[in-house]
């Protein structure tokens, strides 16, 4: 954690949401928040605390009501891509192929065609899909297309990687497969990842540090650092002692604000 | 994650009883496919002979048919074949073809520009809201007479005339379409670096484009009601103008001969535009 020189800082930020009939709610509430390169961090809280909200403050998709985020040590002003994100729900544009999706990022690099295709298909080669480059995102699995997402993201080669419950819509045994590949490439890479999830399990085994929210209003409530080192092993009693950790963390925390 | 190493421990002999198996599969796969479409397509031309029998039966054996004004598909073909080898309807669909196709043409981009803008910029959606809205609910068709006042019975007129009854339906389903693209993919385009214009092609056209080709479908067959009117009212040829010369000659046969090009021509178009939209979409599925 390189605190000196933070990669996204967020201060005292609020964002307040406009109900139907107007009335306010503090999605997030004097959110303060320093995350450094290469760090891996999950937000975890219950629903509606307002982790979505705070990705997409990163992100650039919304400014907010008052305090600032900064990435790199300047406020951001929209979405970029040295900060790309990847949804819960499937983005991938259903009327390209995989390829073609990986690609759409390189279209603004001034790359030549054959150039932007070997990139793309380089991409595809790291999460083990070279091999359904011309498919559509409707002839793949679920764990495939976030898998596309990925490698789309990647290809424009970000400094952080917004990652909002990419695998919640896939079973149990694709998502450990997901986990693994994500570590992986993270490893691989070097680059930042802010990872929202409400499963325990998965903060437990990819994060460096896990940063519990609470709603009503929606803030931090604790920030965990867990020094164990990568890959984790599911079985072992120091998983079981991080799993409880975590747990505990998100059960005291949120009950005491509700 | 790799489910490459399971197909690596086959052994050959596996591997090539594999390989047969789904070489056969992939053969029945291809001809239930062809037999689903050859039985579809003899089902569809028995309908025609069906109808062409029971048309040709009924004025011969029905004492209440007058075959003057009924003529049996036998008649309406022996006066068919002189005006088709004279290529007087040929010439007539090909005037008809030309006007409607221009009309269409026009109408497709300014009605998709139209949608395009409408739902991209809101300070031009509400200016022009109340008088798009307006114009489209009068028919097409109550503006011939204003039409030929203004521009006579030539082409103008009639261009003029396809492309307003086009342009409606598809300027609303873009609209539609571009206003409610998933924001989802905007931002995706965004946070990937794409500008406005990368956007605008490669996402939000596609994206809207279910709601487009239904416009486009739409506006192909108003062009055609609106381009029979038209030449109805005013033309010197055309396949519309041709049925009303058939109907002061009274001659029913000339005016079935109009409607069967007009049917097959609206078919034609019609599988033609599946045909294309297909081909060019392929992550679409056009039901036809
Ligand atoms: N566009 C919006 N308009 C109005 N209210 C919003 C909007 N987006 C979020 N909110 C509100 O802000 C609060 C935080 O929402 P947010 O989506 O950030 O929560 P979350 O932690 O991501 O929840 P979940 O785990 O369910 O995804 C919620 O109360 C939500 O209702
Ligand atoms: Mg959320």
């Amino acid at each position: 954690m390189n605190t000196a020189s933070p990669l996204i800082a967020a201060s005292r930020v609020s964002q307040i949401y406009a109900g139907r009939d107007g009335s306010p709610t503090w999605a997030l509430r004097d959110v303060s928040l320093q995350i450094g390169r290469g760090e891996f961090v999950c937000l975890i809280g219950p629903s509606g605390c307002g982790k979505t909200t705070l990705l997409h403050l990163v992100a650039g998709f919304v400014t907010p009501t008052s305090g600032t985020v900064s990435f790199a040590g300047k406020p951001i002003a929209g979405p970029g891509p040295e900060r790309v994100v990847v949804f819960q729900e499937y983005a991938l544009f259903n009327w390209m192929t995989a390829r073609q999706n990986v690609e759409f990022g390189l279209r603004t690099r001034g790359l030549g065609r054959k150039e932007r295709r070997e990139l793309a298909l380089g991409a595809l080669e790291r999460v083990n899909l070279r091999h359904a480059a011309d498919r559509y995102p409707h002839e793949l699995s679920g764990g495939m297309r976030q898998r596309v997402a990925v490698a789309r993201a990647l290809v424009v080669e970000p400094e952080v990687l917004l990652m909002d419950e990419p695998f919640a819509a896939v079973d149990a045994m694709t998502r450990q497969a997901l986990q693994e590949d994500l570590l992986r490439l993270w490893q691989e890479i070097g680059i930042s990842v802010i990872f929202v999830t409400h499963n325990v399990d998965e903060a437990a085994f990819l994060a460096q540090r896990v940063i519990v929210m609470g709603a009503h209003p929606g803030n931090i409530r604790a920030d965990l650092a867990i020094d164990a080192p990568h890959p984790r092993d599911r079985g072992s009693a120091e998983f079981a002692g991080l799993y409880a950790v975590v747990a505990d963390a998100l059960a005291t925390h949120t009950r005491r604000a509700s | 994650m790799s489910l490459a190493s399971s197909e690596q421990s086959l052994i050959p002999a596996e591997k090539q009883a594999t390989a047969d198996f789904e070489q056969t599969f992939k053969a029945d796969h291809r001809r239930r496919h062809r037999n689903a479409a050859l039985w579809r397509v003899a089902l569809n031309v028995l309908g025609i002979v069906l109808f062409v029998i029971v048309w040709e039966l009924t004025p011969r054996y029905s004492s209440w048919i007058n075959e003057v004004l009924f003529p049996p598909p036998s008649q309406v073909f022996r006066t068919f074949i002189p005006m088709f080898l004279s290529g007087e309807i040929l010439e007539n669909i090909r005037v008809s073809l030309v006007r409607a196709a221009s009309g269409f043409a026009v109408a497709l981009v300014l009605g998709i520009a139209a949608g395009v803008i409408t739902a991209r910029v809101k300070a031009l959606q509400y200016l022009a809201e109340p008088l798009l809205h307006g114009f489209r609910s009068i028919p097409a068709i109550a503006l011939i007479p204003l039409c030929i006042l203004w521009f006579g019975i030539g082409e103008v007129s009639k261009i003029a005339l396809i492309a307003w009854g086009a342009f409606f339906p598809l300027w609303i389903t873009t609209f539609i379409g571009v206003r409610d693209v998933n924001p989802i993919y905007l931002r995706s385009a965004a946070c990937l670096g794409a500008g406005r214009v990368t956007t605008l092609f490669l996402v939000v056209l596609p994206a809207a484009l279910p709601f487009i080709l239904t416009g486009i479908r739409q506006a192909l067959s108003i062009s055609l009601v609106v381009l029979v009117a038209a030449e109805m009212s005013g033309a010197s040829s055309g396949i519309a103008h041709m049925m009303s010369e058939g109907h002061q000659l009274f001659r029913v046969d000339i005016m079935f001969i109009g409607l069967v090009v007009l049917g097959t021509f609206g078919f034609i178009v019609d599988r033609l535009f599946v045909a294309v939209a297909r081909r060019l979409f392929p992550w679409y599925q056009i039901t036809s």
